[in-house]
């Protein structure tokens, strides 16, 4: 990552280091910028990196030593404390932790209700998992981005090592929010169902859908340490509008009609409110984190502050 | 409650049509979210919140729809019905005269007699006529069987308070005559009713009456005048001031001199009195007196003050000085030295001289104010004052039936004012003329035995006429004390050098105004600086009437001349004679001279300019004042009208059917519809109100922390 970075972001619209694959705009120069600031950061506190990828609760082949346990007939004498036999006469075993090789499963929501919004919710996402992406990297684990479209979740090829950020990077680039409508549940448990390394979980997702319960449920279920950043943008968390309006749902172009003024702005944010909380209490039950994210939101502070806060980052 | 236009209810097929644009109406626009999940849901909860939710959305229909209903409803005219109070045919009478401009009812009485004339056309039934007629120096009809109480109502508002007495007699006259065109017609009078007698007029309607007024506190010039005593050196002003309040109180009257204060007396006035004021320090000059009846200040008098003035119409009033004006005396005859030299030392004398043969051709005779004829007498008497001394022969002055010598004087009248200072005690007369005394004459000066006259005075076809029956060189009375004082006092009877003073003119009434040559037109300067200008009405007038003399106090007149007109009064197309048609045009000058040796005949006469018009090209400006001298406006007791109601005949019982008042409900109607529209904007705009209020109280709530944080 050093090689790049000490190119320099040049002036022109697209740095010339930067693969012709990433999108400039959503890459751009400040998202570079941002990123720096998050490795020169992540050298000293983010040795950890994501929360999980460094312990693992199996005990296994290591040489960090954590307990002891009977001797079971079949199990490898290797592991047999030969000293303890000789003071004790006791047959014990150790046990060590197993380090294993983790995988950081980013699933990036790119319906057609995220392609929208200002600040632009998906460009907000696509960098928010490029972000995660390059510190689930920087702590060499496996890292796992699946696009959810439809009824599906496309995964993008796995990538290791700090190396591989810029073809991240290019990956998301070319993420387009889809066209038809999305099935977050169905998506989700697509994903699950192919899930078979565990690790950390992040799900970026605006989170409107009426399965989104059934979705964080379903994610919890497939035993990984699943966070939710629930990506609002500005417009969404107070609706600039008045008069007599028709509302068209970009995803599904069905049509609400109402006459905004301050009482159903008002009304809104309250259910806006109610539903953030509901959304919070499901995930504080299924011992999932729930991170709100609006747009806003800096990249930097997005990892340093709110997930660690939620200890989703170590 | 009855619809006036039911018809109009067929505005309520716009509430059908209002609905319909509702249903129709919003095509709204479309707005793109990224998804209306959270919306469908507020949309729920707002339906689930029906019924209360979906009226308050409809709120600005349901206004909209009751302001097209109540607009109908209006536009019908709902009227309630009630007995009317007042006949079909009303004839309204409002006093106006100057008594009405009394302050004890706020502001006056006459906008409290409009406001009871107002208010009792809702007694009126429905298809009511009104005819109001303005009671003041004249009956005016502003209104006419006006059906329109709009129109009657600015009738009434346009009546002008006057400065005149009021003829309340001529308005009802009127009104009795305008009631006669119609059966039933009533007659409605409001005034206070402060004249002493009620008006000597019958009315042949029945005469309803309101009163307005209550107090009668009122104090007033009642006269001002300006007097020359005998000698006509000295002027004195006179003034009387008249309390008709039922209390005693003190007054300030003040006394101006061209508007400029010369004295001021402070009076005390008894209840119902009179005061009389005689100020004798007049500056010489003065044109114009004005009185002022004022207050005391607080100050000065305390509680002696009484009541306060509540007319003030009555509180000033002008007098003009009459200009001291040349007199010019024609002396014909042989000359006398003696008479010369005692006329011209009078004031204000020209005096002229002719012989008896120069008198017969002198033209011009018109501008002398005197003839004195010593010795002789004129086939025809000049038509002016004359002195006759020693009249040779029988004339129109007296019969001449031959001579008496030495007779003895007599006594004259002890009140005689031709005889006033005179001692004749000790005259002598060597020979006078044996006269008759004429019946139009006074026996001034008699002899011993009383039955023959040696001076007499009196009018003769209403001019001035003296005679002394004597030649004064066959008498000792030039060489007397009084021969000076009496021929003073001769020439004050015969010339009026003690003029009556220009009478001042009561308000409203006409003044005819003289034209002099070369005038032809006047500007008159009214009391409030107004300027009017007078033109007369054919050429060659000699004189234009001037009416607009509401105004109380003085009017200036000055006259316009002929721009053309040359100064030469040769050219003047003037009618008047001019100087220049003298045959012997000289220079009168000598005779004016008290040359006792000045042979006699003096140069012919040849006055100067015209002594008889006093407003003229060269001469000053004429004034006049306007006052109200009256005592029937001034004493502003109220009365309860019962005179004036008993004027009026019995009502008919067969045409006395009341008709029907009706009250529009429209003022209440349009007070809701603007509540209504007031509401509908506000439900509008209720975003804009809600946001104007929050913002209200965060400002409120920033100042009150940071008034915590101060204290």
């Amino acid at each position: 990552m050093s090689g790049p970075t000490t190119g320099g972001a040049g002036g022109g619209a697209k740095p010339v280091f930067l693969p012709s694959a990433v999108d400039p705009t959503v890459f751009d120069e400040a998202f570079l910028r941002q990123l720096e600031r998050l490795m020169l950061v992540s050298r000293s506190a983010v040795r950890g990196g994501l929360k999980g990828v460094r312990r693992s609760v199996k005990r296994g082949q290591s040489v960090e030593f954590t307990d002891y346990r009977d001797y079971a007939l079949g199990d490898d004498l290797r592991s047999l404390d030969w000293n303890v036999y000789a003071r004790l006469e006791k047959l014990l075993i150790k046990l060590f932790i197993e380090e294993e090789d983790v995988t950081v499963h980013i699933l990036l929501d790119a319906s057609a209700s995220m392609g929208g919004g200002a600040p632009d919710k998906l460009v907000f996402a696509k960098r928010a998992a490029a972000a995660l992406a390059y510190v689930g990297l920087a702590s060499y684990d496996r890292v796992s981005i699946a696009i959810l479209q439809g009824r599906v979740a496309r995964r993008l090829p796995a990538a290791r090592g700090i190396g591989r950020i810029f073809q991240v990077m290019a990956d998301l680039s070319a993420v387009q929010p889809s066209a038809g409508p999305t099935d977050i549940f169905a998506a989700c448990r697509h994903y699950a169902a192919q899930l078979r390394q565990r690790g950390p979980l992040l799900l970026i997702s605006d989170l409107f859908d009426d399965g989104i319960d059934r979705a964080i449920s379903e994610l919890a279920g497939t035993r990984c340490e699943v966070a939710v950043l629930h990506t609002l943008s500005t417009d969404e968390l107070d609706p600039p509008l008045e008069g007599d309006l028709r509302l068209v749902d970009r995803e599904t172009g069905a049509g609400v009609d109402i006459t905004a003024d301050l009482g159903t702005i008002d009304a809104y944010k309250a259910r806006l409110a109610d539903w953030q909380a509901h959304l919070e209490g499901i995930s504080a039950r299924r011992r999932v984190s729930y991170v709100p994210t609006p747009t806003t939101l800096p990249l930097a502070d997005l990892v340093f502050a709110e997930l660690r806060r939620r200890r989703v980052v170590a | 409650m009855t619809l006036l236009a039911p018809l109009a209810l067929l505005g309520l097929l716009f509430v059908p049509l209002i609905i319909a644009f509702y249903l129709l109406r919003l095509r709204r626009n479309e707005h793109a979210v990224s998804s209306t999940f959270l919306w469908q849901q507020l949309v729920r909860d707002v339906e689930a919140n029906a019924p209360w939710q979906r009226l308050r959305r409809s709120l600005l229909l349901l206004l909209q729809l009751l302001l097209v209903v109540l607009l109908a409803v209006l536009v019908a005219r709902p009227t309630t019905e009630r007995q009317a109070g007042l006949a079909r045919d009303l004839v309204l009478v409002i006093d106006a005269s100057a008594s009405m401009a009394a302050t004890d009812v706020a502001p006056t009485r006459l906008a409290a007699a409009k406001r009871a004339a107002i208010a009792a056309l809702n007694e009126l039934p429905s298809d009511g006529r009104v005819s109001v007629i303005a009671a003041t120096e004249t009956a005016r009809v502003i209104a006419n069987e006006a059906s329109d109480r709009g129109r009657v109502t600015r009738a009434i508002e346009s009546i002008e308070q006057s400065a005149a007495p009021g003829q309340l007699g001529d308005a009802l006259k009127l009104a009795g005559e305008l009631a006669e065109r119609a059966r039933g017609a009533e007659i409605l009078v409001v005034t206070d009713d402060a004249a002493s007698g009620a008006p000597d007029v019958a009315v042949g309607a029945p005469v309803r009456v309101l009163t307005v007024g209550m107090d009668r506190d009122n104090q007033a010039i009642a006269a001002l005048a300006v007097r020359a005593d005998p000698s006509g050196l000295k002027r004195t002003v006179f003034a009387s001031v008249a309390n008709y309040s039922d209390s005693r109180v003190v007054r300030r009257l003040r006394i101006l001199a061209d508007g400029s204060a010369i004295t001021a007396r402070d009076l005390q006035l008894e209840a119902v009195s009179r005061a009389d004021v005689v100020i004798d320090e007049l500056p010489a000059g003065t044109r114009v007196v004005e009185a002022r009846l004022t207050e005391i200040p607080a100050g000065e008098a305390g509680a002696m003050a009484g009541p306060r003035d509540l007319l003030a119409l009555d509180d000033a009033a002008w007098a003009i000085v009459p200009p001291d004006r040349l007199q010019r005396i024609l002396l014909v005859g042989p000359g006398n030295a003696y008479i010369q030299t005692a006329l011209s030392l009078l004031p204000n004398v020209e005096l002229y001289g002719a012989t008896a043969e120069e008198y017969a051709t002198t033209t011009g005779k018109d501008k002398f104010d005197l003839f004195v004829f010593d010795g002789v007498l004129p086939d025809e008497l000049p038509d002016a004052a004359v002195l006759a001394i020693a009249p040779p022969s029988s004339s129109p002055l007296g019969t001449v039936t031959g001579t008496i010598t030495s007779p003895a004087i007599g006594q004259g009248g002890t009140d005689e004012p031709l005889l006033r200072s005179v001692d004749l005690s000790r005259l002598h007369v060597a020979r006078a003329q044996r006269m008759e005394l004429p019946d139009w004459a006074r026996m001034v000066l008699p002899t011993a035995t009383g039955s023959l006259p040696l001076i007499y005075s009196g009018l003769r076809d209403g001019l001035a006429t003296a005679v002394i029956a004597f030649d004064l060189r066959q008498s000792d009375l030039p060489l007397q004390v009084a021969w000076p004082i009496l021929a003073s006092n001769l020439a004050g009877e015969l010339l009026g050098i003690a003029p009556t003073a220009v009478e001042p003119i009561a308000p409203a009434s006409p003044v005819e105004l003289p034209l002099g040559p070369g005038v032809v037109a006047l500007r008159i300067t009214r009391p409030d600086a107004s300027v009017t200008e007078l033109a007369p009405g054919a050429t060659g007038a000699s004189s234009v009437t001037f009416v607009e003399t509401r105004q109380l106090g003085v009017y200036r007149v000055e006259a316009i001349i002929e721009p053309e007109a040359s100064p030469s009064p040769g050219s003047s197309p003037s009618p008047s004679p001019s100087p220049a048609a003298f045959p012997s045009a000289s220079p009168a000058a000598a005779s004016a001279s008290p040359d006792p040796s000045a042979s006699v005949p003096p140069s012919s006469p040849e006055p100067s300019d015209d002594p008889g018009i006093p407003v003229g090209p060269e001469d000053a400006p004429l004034f006049f004042a306007v006052d109200l001298f009256s005592v029937e406006e001034s004493n502003i007791a109220p009365g309860d009208g019962a005179r004036l109601a008993a004027l009026g005949s019995e009502p008919d019982p067969e045409v006395a059917e009341a008709g029907v008042a009706r009250d529009e409900w429209w003022p209440f109607l349009v007070a809701i519809a603007l509540v209504l529209l007031l509401l509908e904007w506000l439900v509008y705009e209720r975003d804009g109100a809600r946001r104007i209020a929050a913002g209200t109280r965060r400002a409120m709530g920033s100042l009150t922390r940071t008034r915590r944080r101060a204290s």
